[in-house]
């Protein structure tokens, strides 16, 4: 893009707008590793919560602590990524913006676990359904978009069975709203 | 009665640049450089020449001790580039 000063026509015009806008476009294959880490993490915290729970191990919910380092990754990979960004979009902030807002809320339903008799699996995987399938939309990847979908339906699912297979439950909705999305978002060409 | 297209608009890497970070909230110099296939002196000039007319906000820092250029279009840019598509528009349906 050298020639300054030559005449563009109408149609060189609008071909430079489109293809730039194009380009502008960045990459999404970035947002994959969160899906992937969180899909793996929860599922895995799930079905250890569903065996513990069945072999009566009195304190089940310490499987939980595998969260930990999946959130010190989350924190090292949005530095990397903050980092590394040399352009960033309107729809990359809202999709961040997204996220965030899942995570505050999920915390808070987490901390208020009791004031909902501990029936955090439902309200759970019910609240998961919003940023999948928004995230799904907005980044144009339907996989993502039909995780939200299965998250929506397996949080109805999880109002209807009882204590230890709420978490059998939860392990599928993730695998199926997340890790599976995010995967094929890994390996989606663009 | 057809307008004229803006003149600072109506140029290859001006146009493409406008047409990138109007996209964009911000991008840095070498992404740009790199999405319109220019050479840093050239897009340097013009991307003062957008910075004058006040299409464009730059901000020089550092980053790990490196000189970092980030443009974010301004309001008047993202009129003028509006107003540029509706002109344009106007030539292509007559």
């Amino acid at each position: 893009m050298e020639a300054e000063n030559q005449t563009l026509t109408t149609q060189q015009s609008l071909e430079i707008i489109t293809r730039m806008i194009r380009q502008a476009h960045g990459s999404i294959k970035r947002n994959s590793v969160y899906l992937i880490l969180w899909g793996l993490v929860i599922a895995i915290a799930n079905v250890g919560m569903f065996v513990l729970m069945w072999i009566s191990y009195p304190r089940p919910y310490l499987i939980w602590l595998i969260t930990v380092p999946a959130w010190i990754l989350t924190i090292y990979f949005s530095y990397r990524h903050g980092k590394n960004s040399v352009a960033s979009s309107h729809f990359d902030r809202i999709n961040a913006c997204l996220w965030y807002c899942y995570g505050v809320i999920i915390f808070t339903i987490i901390v208020f676990g009791v004031k909902i008799n501990y029936q955090l699996n439902p309200v759970i995987l019910l609240m998961s359904a919003i940023p999948a399938f928004v995230s799904g939309i907005i980044i144009k990847f339907r996989p993502l978009t039909i995780g939200g979908v299965l998250f929506w339906i397996f949080g109805i699912v999880c109002f209807l069975v009882d204590g230890p297979w709420q978490y059998l439950v939860g392990a599928i909705a993730v695998t199926a709203g997340h890790l599976v999305p995010g995967l094929m978002l890994r390996n989606n060409p663009e | 009665m057809f307008k004229d297209l803006d003149p600072l608009l109506h140029s290859q890497l001006r146009l493409a640049i406008m047409s990138l970070l109007i996209s964009l909230e911000s991008a840095e110099f070498t992404f740009i450089k790199e999405k319109t296939n220019s050479t840093a002196g050239n897009l340097s000039v013009q991307l003062d020449k957008l910075s004058e007319a006040g299409y464009l906000m730059i901000d020089k820092s550092f980053r790990a001790k490196k000189p970092l250029t980030t443009c974010r279009i301004t309001k008047k840019g993202i009129k003028a580039f509006e107003e540029y598509v509706a002109v344009l528009k106007q030539y292509i349906n007559k």
